[in-house]
């Protein structure tokens, strides 16, 4: 089956000589299609870095990184802009939403961004929000939200805009246990009711645990892989 | 309000302390502008008005070489036909005739060498303010003695002279080619409160002035007062050709007065060095204030590029951010000025009796509103703040995503 993101030989070095840090080494990986992935591996292993390159971020130092059979480490600062907005969505580990922004204005915001109608924008806002659980809470600003609403914002941002995949880096680490495996559980349930494809890295073991593949990092190297039935 | 709006307006009442600062530095400067500009117009307009109709008037015709000369036989020998193109020309309002000379005035105590001038008190009075001067004694009369001398409060402290007391008037005779002495009386003190004319000037009637001089009818000076005092130095205007010939030369007082003229001209480049620093640090403590609030926003920028949020947008987001703080501040630094200038104007700030080059600033100065100070200096200071705003703003649109967001990642 056809990847959603491919990297192909993807290194990212830090530095140079002495302090020189491979945070990735030739990595090699294929996203499919609706898959529920999460990349695990201590502190340091490369986990963000690899996020990144796959969303776009940052440029690898070696190797390409393909979405849609198009190289995206050879578009402009610009393309790359309207690429990240279009086909991916992020969830970081804390502070995802703008605090300025209500929960309804921190999601429209991208759609905005790609210039969908007011109309429509609140149809989708609303909906996704009520689907993640915070319906009644349109208009709240970020720090009049729990922790674990706030990612939930953030899970429905990453959503409303339609992108391929998305990519969350450790978006439990800040949640306690019974928070973060409810969140977990809801992007499960986006992932196999609205097809939505997801990669996430943990070092919770719990959370690997709802993981249809894991895959292994270490030192900036794939240490290992496995697939489950979901 | 579009998305960039609101953004802004919300992130600016963010840190409403720092806000509140930032546009303080604005309005402040701003309002420091315009007082500025409202006090040197004020200055400005005393000074001249000290230095011209206190006494020697908005303009003066004299014979070409008098000046440069100072030769009392040079002189306008038909003062009654440039009388009557004066009273012709609609932008004069008042003109004397006078005669000038270098003479010697003596009482029993003491001699002065002074400016014996010889006036047609009537005519004189609609130029000069010697007649609202007086603080003893009368003003010259046509119906009085010919002996009435008037002089001003030091010149008689000097000669130790009051009201009524004998000076003997030397000048020379042009006819004569020699010293003419007569007899006058103090007949009135004035107080002009100008140094220099208050100890160096006496005031004789016309005819007598010019009867001991041997000129004849001639005069040495026809000053006269325009409309409005600015028109004096309108260079363009057809009256000074109108008022001169090959003998004679109307001139107005910046070239009568260069000294005073460049002092003025002096003033206002220090006005402007003065406001340029101003701008400079307004300036500086703009750059400064959106720095911090930029700084401390980095992880939030680098969310902002993340999720597809163009550099140029961010850019846009500063930059807005920037220009309501600079429009907000502008209004109350625009009302502030308005404030400080009326008060200031209605109070008026007295300089006591402080001479500036010869020239006393006699009234209570007065700060002047003018248009500019509501268009010109508001605009360059909300082009001031937008272009502080360029340097964070471009730092902003320059973050890199990936590092921004290394902190948490
Ligand atoms: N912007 C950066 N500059 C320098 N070193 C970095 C940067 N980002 C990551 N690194 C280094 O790269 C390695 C991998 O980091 P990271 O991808 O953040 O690992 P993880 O997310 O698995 O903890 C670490 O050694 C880290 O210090
Ligand atoms: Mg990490």
């Amino acid at each position: 089956m056809s990847s959603v993101i491919e990297t192909r030989d993807v290194s990212k070095h830090y530095g140079e000589g002495d302090t020189l840090v491979k945070a990735l080494d030739r990595v090699s990986l294929g996203i499919a299609p609706g898959e529920f992935t999460a990349i695990v591996g201590p502190s340091g292993s490369g986990k963000s870095t690899l996020l990144q390159l796959m969303g776009g971020l940052d440029n690898p130092t070696h190797g390409q990184v393909h979405l849609a059979n198009k190289d995206i480490t050879q578009m402009s600062g610009r393309e790359l802009s309207d690429f990240r907005r279009d086909h991916i969505g992020f969830i970081f580990q804390a502070y995802n939403l703008i605090p300025v922004l209500t929960a309804a204005e921190n999601c429209e915001y991208i759609m905005l961004l790609q210039g969908v109608p007011e109309a429509e924008r609140r149809e989708r806002v609303y909906a996704m929000l009520e689907r993640v659980g915070l319906a009644g809470r349109e208009g709240r600003f970020p720090h009049q939200l729990s922790g674990g609403q706030q990612q939930r914002v953030a899970v429905a941002r990453a959503m409303v805009s339609r992108p391929n995949i998305i990519l969350a880096d450790e978006p439990t680490a800040n949640l306690d246990s019974q928070t973060g495996s409810d969140l977990l559980d809801m992007m499960h349930d986006l992932n196999r009711n609205e097809g939505m494809t997801f990669v996430f890295s943990t070092h919770d073991p719990m959370i690997m645990e709802r993981a249809s593949r894991l895959i292994r990092l270490k030192d900036g190297c794939i240490d290992s892989e496995s697939e489950r039935e979901a | 309000m579009g998305l960039t709006g609101r953004l802004a307006i919300r992130n600016l009442a963010r840190n409403r302390r720092r806000t509140l600062l930032t546009a303080m530095i604005i309005s402040l400067s701003l309002t420091a502008l315009m007082f500025t500009d409202a006090l040197i117009q004020g200055m400005t307009d005393t000074m001249v008005r000290s230095a011209t109709r206190l006494y020697s008037g908005d303009a003066q015709i004299h014979h070409r070489d008098f000046l440069a000369r100072q030769d009392e036989s040079r002189v306008i020998d038909d003062p009654q036909a440039v009388l009557e193109q004066l009273a012709r020309e609609p932008e004069v309002a008042g003109f004397a005739a006078r005669t000038l000379a270098f003479g010697m005035v003596s009482s029993a105590a003491n001699n002065r060498a002074v400016q014996v001038v010889g006036i047609d008190p009537e005519a004189e009075a609609g130029v000069s303010k010697i007649a609202g001067a007086m603080i003893a004694g009368d003003y010259l009369s046509e119906a009085g003695p010919v002996t009435q001398l008037l002089i001003g409060d030091r010149l008689a402290e000097l000669l130790e002279a009051d009201l009524g007391d004998r000076i003997v008037v030397s000048v020379n005779n042009q006819l004569s080619e020699a010293a003419e002495q007569q007899l006058f009386r103090v007949s009135g003190i004035f107080h002009l409160n100008a140094r220099a004319m208050d100890e160096n000037l006496a005031f004789i009637r016309l005819p007598e002035a010019q009867s001991m001089m041997g000129l004849d009818g001639a005069v040495h000076e026809i000053a006269f007062n325009m409309t409005s005092a600015s028109l004096a130095t309108d260079t363009s205007l057809g009256l000074w050709q109108r008022l001169s010939n090959d003998r004679w030369v109307a001139q107005g007082w910046t070239e009568l007065m260069p000294q005073l003229a460049t002092m003025l001209q002096l003033t206002n480049s220090s006005t402007i060095i003065a406001g340029i620093v101003l701008f400079i640090l307004a300036g500086l403590g703009v750059i400064n204030g959106l720095f911090m609030s930029i700084y401390e926003r980095t992880y939030e920028f680098g969310v902002l590029l993340a999720i597809g949020t163009r550099r140029r947008q961010l850019f846009k987001l500063i930059m807005t951010e920037g220009l309501i703080l600079a429009l907000g501040a502008i209004v109350i630094g625009l009302i502030l000025g308005v404030l400080l200038i009326t008060w200031s104007a209605s109070v008026g700030i007295d300089y006591g009796s402080m001479e500036v080059s010869g020239v006393a600033l006699a009234e209570i100065i007065r700060p002047q509103h003018r248009f500019m100070q509501y268009s010109a200096l508001p605009f360059w200071v909300l082009i001031m703040t937008l272009v502080a705003c360029i340097y964070p703003a471009i730092h902003a649109a320059r973050i890199v995503p990936a590092k921004a967001l290394h902190k948490s990642l």
